[in-house]
């Protein structure tokens, strides 16, 4: 039983990684349509920056976090602006290539900016041990997991309540319409990518603080975006969720049928659930195949 | 008149096609410049090699010119990025031997890269010492051309296992390694101890490359009951091993191999490192060598570069250092059959940070002495202990 639990915690927590980066390229899809390949690198980018932060300006956690937060915002920002609001109107495809391009040259960066070499984040908290009865777990892995589900009712509140929220699922639901409402579309765009850039980008602190920094990070999007699509492409919330269901598959799938199933078992996930829902467990079904 | 010129253009011709070969013989030399070339990965997480390497090439190649160059020509280095991709590895070789028209080659990035290269260096016949990844294909069979600074995976892992065997008589053993090549390499050293030694192993598992969370596999090695852990990961999967161990409150005696043998993976691991062994053919920077290559460094080298510097520094010294006595050993003409027999003939020569390099006719393998190493968290060191 012990065995099982400790199968669990430590699931939920990688999980709860892949659920903050997987809402980040849900908040994307819902608001341009767009998959963003980049997103892991966007991770892994705002958990350098805080690196940084910690080790040059303080390492005071409040510093930390909200340098990290403003460093995301503006790369968010600065991405949509620089690369994604030329592509306006191109392809889908040809826009899906872009983004492939931004995170060849995002990761590349991670050498250039910094070094190969593994870096902790040390901000004097999330590295302590606790012991849940017999189980042990870092403090980081407990705050990742409380992190995503206040994010997820916060965003669930904002998208429900906040006008900002109303006219983001207004342009998902149909631009052209919200234009004529006058919502600025552009905007719109540009909050979803700032606010996608900060929201993965608190997933990549947190594994930064778990688990250490190094330039393999940007692969946590690849196991992100599983998440994704299990969860619902179009489903910011699902896709937390979906994160969840991931990790907890993989640690089950790693500590039951063997080491090197751990990897595979999210994939094989997706397959079998869009064998039954194409769409995701909570997305929408009119889901536009790109 | 048209005879004598024409008797004079033939005179001309002959003296050309006489000292031709001579003054053209091979590529990448002038009055003043030597060239030579290297492929490494400077992008990508295998950067930390590949940039530790370049860096032991430069201090190699800078030390000869601040003593006057090889015979009086200054070296020149030409560095391209594969960024660990076997086809780019593949295409700056070329473009190094093609455009760039080096005299010899250095380096040559990982071991799946070097192996995939190995046609256009031996058709190529350019002298190289390769030192980064030393794979038993690269030397065996033996290359006219190529020769290879350094110990093979398997003798490394063979050597680190009978230690740990022997200190730890009858204890039960776990095992993880990457699923690639550089993993079935330790497997097979692994294994053949296992057979010699009738080992006990209770848990044996297989990772995905990029895997970074290790619970449930530190979990299953826990549930095994091992006492003796060999940590096949290479530098930041080794770190996320033990800091899961330590998690578990586990800490069966570890050891791990050379690509990780670095000091910051010792500064992650934090006291979870504490008293881990590896194997290594090149001195530890807490030693008396290492001390004095390090002081050597400073001035040869920026101060990032500095910052730089691990294990493959060391071996990407060596080797340069190998390849530029051969050159200087021809003389002031060198050609590349000369440099190709002098690295032949490389007999004992001392670099300060690995046991003296030999090769021989048909031995293209440095062979180099292992030695076993012990981490200490609280010098964030590795000292030798047999």
């Amino acid at each position: 039983m012990q065995y099982l639990v400790q199968l669990l915690i430590s699931g939920l927590a990688i999980g709860a990684i892949y659920g903050l980066i997987a809402m980040g390229f849900a908040v994307i899809y819902k608001s341009t349509g767009l998959v963003n390949f980049a997103q892991g690198e966007m991770t892994m980018i705002t958990a350098y920056i805080a690196w940084t932060i910690s080790t040059t300006v303080s390492g005071n956690v409040f510093v930390v976090a909200m340098g990290a937060i403003l460093a995301a915002v503006l790369l968010g920002l600065v991405i949509e602006r620089l690369v994604m609001r030329p592509m306006l109107g191109e392809p889908v495809f040809a826009t899906v290539m872009v983004t492939i391009g931004l995170a060849v040259i995002l990761r590349s960066a991670i050498n250039f900016i910094w070094d190969a070499y593994p870096h902790g984040l040390d901000i004097g908290m999330g590295r302590g041990i606790v012991h849940l009865g017999s189980i042990g777990v870092r403090t980081g892995q407990l705050a990742v997991i409380a992190a995503l589900l206040l994010l997820l009712a916060a965003i669930w509140a904002f998208f429900r309540y906040s006008k900002v929220g109303v006219a983001m699922r207004a342009v998902a639901a149909d631009d052209r319409t919200a234009l004529l409402m006058g919502i600025s579309a552009t905007k719109v765009h540009a909050l979803a990518w700032a606010a996608s850039s900060v929201i993965a980008g608190i997933g990549g602190v947190f594994f930064a603080l778990s688990y250490d920094l190094s330039p393999a990070m940007f692969q946590l999007g690849l196991k992100a975006f599983p998440a994704t699509i299990l969860g619902g492409l179009d489903a910011v919330l699902g896709s937390g969720l979906g994160g969840l269901l991931i990790g907890i598959t993989e640690n089950l799938a790693g500590g039951y049928l063997g080491s090197g199933m751990k990897e595979v078992a999210g994939f094989a996930m997706i397959i079998v659930v869009l064998m039954v829902r194409p769409f995701g467990i909570f997305g929408e079904r009119d889901i536009e195949r790109v | 008149m048209i005879k004598h010129l024409a008797a004079a253009a033939l005179l001309l011709t002959t003296a050309c096609l006489a000292i031709g070969p001579a003054a053209a013989a091979d590529p990448g030399i002038t009055d003043t410049e030597i060239l030579i070339g290297d492929v490494e990965p400077l992008t990508g997480p295998p950067a930390l090699l590949g940039v530790a390497a370049s860096i032991g090439h430069k201090i190699a190649i800078a030390e000869a010119n601040a003593a006057g160059g090889i015979n009086g020509r200054k070296i020149k280095y030409v560095l391209e990025d594969d960024g660990y991709v076997t086809a780019r590895t593949i295409q700056g070789v070329k473009k190094v031997i093609d455009v760039d028209k080096v005299f010899a080659m250095i380096g040559i990035s990982g071991s799946g890269q070097s192996i995939a290269v190995m046609p256009v260096l031996e058709k190529s016949g350019i002298p190289t010492v390769i030192d980064v990844a030393p794979v038993k294909f690269l030397w065996e069979p033996p290359r006219k051309n190529v020769f290879v600074v350094g110990q093979s995976y398997e003798e490394g892992i063979i050597h680190l296992v009978n230690f740990l065997a022997d200190k730890n008589p009858g204890k039960k053993w776990g095992l993880i390694t990457q699923d690639d090549d550089y993993g079935i390499t330790v497997r097979d050293g692994f294994d053949s101890v296992v057979k010699a030694k009738k080992l006990n192993v209770v848990y044996s598992g297989n990772y995905k490359k990029g895997q970074q969370d290790f619970s449930s596999d530190m979990l299953q090695l826990k549930d095994s009951g091992t006492e003796v852990f060999l940590a096949g990961g290479i530098i930041a999967e080794n770190i996320a091993m033990m800091k899961e161990l330590e998690k578990l409150s586990i800490k069966p005696v570890t050891g791990i191999f050379w690509p990780g043998r670095i000091e910051p993976v010792l500064k992650l691991m934090g006291p979870a490192g504490d008293g881990i062994y590896a194997v290594d053919y090149v001195e530890p920077f807490a030693g008396a060598a290492g001390k004095a290559f390090l002081e050597k460094a400073k001035p040869l080298v920026s101060e990032a570069e500095l910052k730089g510097i691990n294990r493959y520094t060391m071996t990407g010294y060596a080797a340069a250092k190998v390849l530029i006595s051969a050159i200087e050993r021809c003389g002031k003409q060198p050609t590349w059959a000369c440099t190709i027999a002098e690295l032949e003939k490389t007999k004992n020569v001392e670099t300060g940070v690995m046991a003296p390099i030999s090769f021989g006719p048909g031995v293209r393998f440095s062979n180099q002495k292992l030695q076993i190493m012990q981490a200490d968290t609280a010098t964030l060191s590795f000292k030798p202990v047999d």
